[in-house]
């Protein structure tokens, strides 16, 4: 499969019930459903700038390296995977704090474009700018 | 079911400008196909061929209201469509959602 220059970026919004400080160590506890880490075969994690994970799952490795830990405010970490054809790509979680909730914003950036996602990037596009009232779900927003 | 023939359809029918362009329309609400055909400089069998394109794919259906055929728009074709292109979307959605219930569950 032939690597792209372009990228994909992707972008969640969810609204959790606990303050900032509270979602901010439930994302990084492997034994919180919900986070990445919870669900691995086998988990190496190091949560804090420049220390490194190893999470394997469903038999694929995933590494990365923390970049950004300013709790309760936001994580960032790379993550390379045999879907980002071993390139970095960026995973980039904020909390805010909203009201009695938190605001929880993940993006993913810097995900090299695969050979289906190339062929139908203007559609996706197009779609996800211009409908995003029609993927909602609760609480969900994707842009 | 979203079968992949299904697809092939949803993918086909936005690859265009002019069937992007009518969905943009119908996101507004229904309307009567020379309502629709107004705004483009194409023949209005283009329009037709265009429409048939987005009803084949179950982007739009046609609704008769006394002597009136209203078009609307259909967004869960879209929806699948949006799960498919990148396993990224699919996985983060999962993983938020029950990241969200583990908290909600513990404030019961």
């Amino acid at each position: 499969m032939k690597n792209s220059k372009k990228t994909l970026e992707f972008r969640f919004e969810r609204t959790i019930p606990a303050p900032p400080g509270e979602v901010f160590d439930g994302w990084l506890d492997p034994k919180v459903p919900g986070n990445p880490w919870n669900m691995a075969d086998k988990l190496l994690l190091n949560p804090e700038v420049d220390g490194f994970f190893y999470w394997a799952v469903k038999g694929t490795p995933h590494y990365g390296r923390f970049t950004e830990m300013e709790r309760p405010a936001r994580i960032q970490h790379t993550w390379v995977s045999p879907n980002t054809f071993g390139e970095e790509s960026t995973v980039t979680v904020s909390f805010k704090k909203q009201g009695e909730d938190t605001l929880m914003t993940l993006v993913h950036s810097g995900i090299p474009d695969t050979d289906a996602g190339r062929g139908h990037e203007k559609g996706w596009n197009y779609f996800l700018d211009v409908f995003p009232g029609h993927f909602g779900n609760g609480s969900r927003k994707e842009k | 079911m979203f079968c992949m023939d299904q697809l092939t359809d949803v993918l086909t029918a936005i690859s265009h400008p002019t069937r992007r362009a009518i969905i943009g329309q119908l996101a507004n609400g229904p309307a009567r196909f020379l309502d629709i055909a107004k705004p483009h400089d194409t023949a209005l069998n283009s329009v037709t061929k265009h429409l048939k394109m987005l009803e084949r794919a179950g982007l739009i259906e046609r609704q008769r209201q006394g002597r009136e055929v209203l078009i609307s728009f259909r967004g869960e074709p879209l929806r699948e469509v949006a799960g498919w292109v990148h396993e990224y979307e699919r996985f983060w959605n999962e993983r938020l959602d029950l990241f969200e219930q583990h908290f909600a569950n513990k404030k019961k």
